[in-house]
């Protein structure tokens, strides 16, 4: 029985045969399943048949990247699979992501991340970055050992919604408030949500730092941010 | 039909010894009441054999496998000249901060000048111990920025605690060094804490320790404290600090770490050169992929030691652990991880240079039964896989984020056992025991014959923790689990706490050289 392929007919299916509603259903699936190159060819189909960059973002891949969330929150997809299935999306997401902003549309957001100066823990952020990707967001991953000046450098070329910076050390963590701190002296602290983690970490030291959101996982961090996102565009303030 | 509790059949015999001797009431509390072990033990001498899984064509391929990653792949030095510069002079190709090294040269540099065992001065000389060969040394955990008890749960450390569990590992007979960080004392400026920490590990214990690596600075700072202590000439003779340098694995080694270990290797204190691997996001899945990246590293980062000080003691660090693929986190006390450790301890002792792993890992947040087991179960494997240097052995919550005080009270009555455990079979002829066997002959008991009389009080562990009593006693006595009684007991031990004496006149050129030290420089906080 083992021996038997497991895929049988699903090597058959070809996308552009299928009808919108079912396409999408199967560009979900593939999304599961971590398959960009799928993911891009669905994307370009949907986009073939006059759906708007906007419809297909939303119906196709957000939706999808939602239920492997669900799945990963609840223990059944493992991490190298939400890897695959946050890859698959960014594939989709590049042929989107000019049409998107051709049409005026804002993308749903994009973030800078890295972890503090003096700091070289990075496993926890990569996940983060990788959840984000997941979520729709375009992700600048500034790496380890990032000082003030790392940080304003990416700020400035990237123009990110939300700076993210992680720090794992108790050494380390207090080197969030010199950034922030930096940013409200240099007037630019508004013009950014500013969220936080790492396992040191908790709610009452974001606070304190005067960060706008502390979370506790990826998973946490992946639904944060979309709402601070939209949040912050409609003008309110994100700070917990 | 009630037994007689002490048969008299034996009461005229001759033995060895004569009458019982007097001690009255007080004498007898007090050294009932002291534990187990003996207060001055150093070490364990091991007298059983390690546990090993690997044949030696297992050892073989999994070296090959480690000089292959050196040669192919290489090791990356960031941001440390001096580093790349000692690799290409030893004769290793350099290629920007990546540093390929020959097959064998990683061993053979070790194997030329690294001690196979060398000695840690503690001020207390009955303190001072041996890492490496058949002993093993335990260890207070290290690192956590939480502490955690039943009374006031979970939050930051502060230098109290840090103070709380060095006194809490002075009087663990069962534990014979300080350790570093028992905990991260978030309530003192980040760039000063080191000050606090290390006179903390002189003023309250007389027990060896660790010494500071968040900064080459502040590596610098513990060695001039410890010359303090131990005199200016001593020091970069003897060794007096052992200090644990982690790997950035995969295959890279940080700045910060290797200028720290720069300068105790060039005063001649030892480092623990340690892959602190998680399965799984730092090493490979399996456990030969991982035995041989941690091989490669610890030959990377020893033979730089070398380099930088022929002769250094250098120990061989491990630490294994696998995460969650479901999300990430960090997981203890699992079967792979041991087979890792089994595994290193053997390619240790091949290299021939004393090892470091082990101690009470666990997930756990609070001391409950994943506490427990998970501790239990990497103790075990510690001890039986001859670790020398076994940090992490009592404390150890949350994957390290959180030091508990109830549960370094249960890991220090586990500690005590692995001492007995290792002791291994007392084979004398009071160990066969056949006098006793003789004595009591089918049917009757042993609780009162002589060879029990002389041995009752060390003949088995006594856990200072665990309840044997009935139900009912149990419930008298507060229905209490093990956690609540171990919570008795810290505060206990706190209130019985004694300093152990400190030459006046040292003492205060510390804390001279420590207020010097830090009006030089403006508090930081990273
Ligand atoms: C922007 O928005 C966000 C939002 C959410 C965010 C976020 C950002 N960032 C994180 N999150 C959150 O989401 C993530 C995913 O769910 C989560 O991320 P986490 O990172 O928490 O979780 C990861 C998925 C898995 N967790 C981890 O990866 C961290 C695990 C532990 C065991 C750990 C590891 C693995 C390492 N370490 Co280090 N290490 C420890 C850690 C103890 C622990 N249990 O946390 C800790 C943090 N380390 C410690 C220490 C002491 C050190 N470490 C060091 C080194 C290392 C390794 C290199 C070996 C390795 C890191 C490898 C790497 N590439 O990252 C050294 C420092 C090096 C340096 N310069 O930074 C060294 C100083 C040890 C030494 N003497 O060499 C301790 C902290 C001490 C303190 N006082 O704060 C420690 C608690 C362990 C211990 N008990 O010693 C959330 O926190």
């Amino acid at each position: 029985m083992a021996t038997e392929p497991l895929m049988l007919d699903e090597d058959e299916i070809v996308l552009s045969e299928l009808a919108d509603d079912e396409l999408v259903e199967q560009m979900h699936e593939d999304l599961y399943d971590g398959l960009k190159e799928e993911i891009v060819e669905g994307t370009s189909i949907l986009l073939g048949r006059d759906w708007s960059a906007e419809k297909v973002l939303n119906e196709a891949l957000v939706e999808g990247m939602r239920i492997v969330g669900i799945d990963f929150r609840d223990g059944i997809l493992f991490v190298p699979e939400v890897l695959l299935a946050a890859n698959a999306m960014k594939g989709g997401m590049e042929i989107l992501r000019p049409l998107l902003s051709e049409t005026g549309v804002k993308p749903i957001g994009k973030m800078v991340i890295g972890t503090v100066k003096g700091d070289i823990h990075d496993i926890g952020k990569n996940l983060v970055a990788m959840m984000l990707e997941g979520a729709g967001f375009e992700v600048f991953d500034i790496g380890i050992n990032n000082s003030v000046e790392d940080y304003f450098e990416a700020l400035e070329k990237h123009q990110p919604d939300i700076l993210g910076m992680s720090a794992l050390l108790t050494t380390t963590m207090p080197y969030m408030k010199v950034v922030i701190d930096e940013m409200v002296s240099q007037g630019i602290r508004d013009d950014y949500i500013v969220m936080v983690g790492g396992a040191p970490l908790n709610e009452e030291f974001g606070r304190a730092v005067g960060a706008d959101a502390y979370c506790r996982d990826a998973a946490q961090a992946a639904d944060t941010a979309p709402r601070l996102v939209r949040v912050h565009r409609a003008g309110g303030t994100v700070g917990a | 039909m009630i037994d007689d509790p002490f048969p008299t059949r034996s009461a005229g015999r001759k033995r060895g010894g004569g009458r019982k001797a007097r001690r009255g009431r007080t004498a007898v509390r007090a050294a009932r009441l002291r534990g187990s072990v003996d207060e001055y033990a150093a070490w364990i001498e091991r007298r059983i054999p390690c546990f090993e899984v690997l044949d030696a064509e297992a050892l073989e391929l999994i070296e090959h496998n480690a000089d292959t990653v050196l040669e192919e792949i290489g090791i990356e030095f960031r941001e440390f000249p001096r580093a790349l510069r000692l690799f290409r002079d030893a004769g290793a190709d350099v290629d920007g901060e990546r540093v390929r090294i020959p097959r064998g040269m990683c061993r053979s540099i070790v194997q030329a000048t690294a001690p196979r065992e060398f000695t840690q001065h503690a001020r207390n000389p009955k303190r001072t111990t041996i890492i490496g060969g058949d002993r093993t040394v335990l260890v207070p955990a290290y690192g956590p920025p939480f502490v955690h008890d039943l009374d006031r749960g979970r939050r930051y450390a502060t230098i109290e605690d840090f103070r709380n569990f060095i006194k809490l590992t002075y009087m663990s007979s069962g534990l014979h060094h300080s350790g570093g960080t028992v905990c991260e004392p978030v309530d003192v400026p980040v760039n000063k804490r080191h000050f606090d920490m290390v006179y903390s590990h002189i003023k309250y214990t007389d027990k060896p320790f660790m010494g500071s690596v968040t900064h080459p600075e502040r590596a610098a700072d513990t060695v001039a404290m410890a010359m303090l202590l131990f005199g200016e000439d001593f020091v970069p003779r003897k060794t007096v600090l052992t200090s644990l340098i982690n790997v950035n694995s995969p295959l890279t080694f940080d700045a910060t770490m290797l200028g720290a270990a720069t300068v105790y290797a060039e005063n001649n204190q030892a480092t623990i050169i340690s892959p602190f691997l998680l399965a799984g996001a730092m090493s490979p899945v399996t456990v030969a992929g991982t035995l041989t990246q941690i091989l490669a590293e610890a030959l990377a980062g020893m033979a730089y030691i070398q380099l930088v000080r022929p002769g250094a003691p250098v120990v061989f660090g491990s630490f294994s652990a696998a995460v969650s693929m479901q999300s990430g986190a960090p997981t203890f006390g699992t079967p792979e991880p041991s087979q890792v450790l089994f595994g290193v301890g053997q390619l240790a002792r091949r290299l021939g240079v004393p090892f470091r792993s082990g101690g009470g890992l666990c997930a756990a947040k609070i001391p409950d039964a994943q506490a427990a087991y998970e501790a239990a179960n990497t103790l075990q494997t510690a001890a039986l896989a001859g670790v020398n240097f076994m940090l992490h052995t009592a404390g150890w919550l949350e994957g390290g984020l959180s030091m508990g005080y109830e549960k370094f009270i249960l890991d220090a009555d586990q500690a005590n056992m692995i001492a007995v455990l290792l002791q291994g079979i007392d084979l004398s002829e009071n160990g066969q025991a056949l006098d006793a066997l003789r004595e009591v002959g089918p049917g009757s008991h042993f609780l009162g014959c002589a060879h029990t009389r002389e041995n009752f009080e060390t003949a088995f562990y006594r856990s200072t923790v665990a309840d044997n009593n009935s139900f009912e006693q149990w419930q008298q006595d507060g229905s209490l689990d093990a956690a609540r009684r171990a919570n008795g007991i810290w505060k206990q031990m706190l209130r019985d706490y004694e300093p152990p004496p400190l030459d006046p006149a040292i003492d205060e050129s510390l804390v001279e050289f420590i207020d010097r030290r830090k009006s030089e420089f403006e508090d930081r906080d990273y």
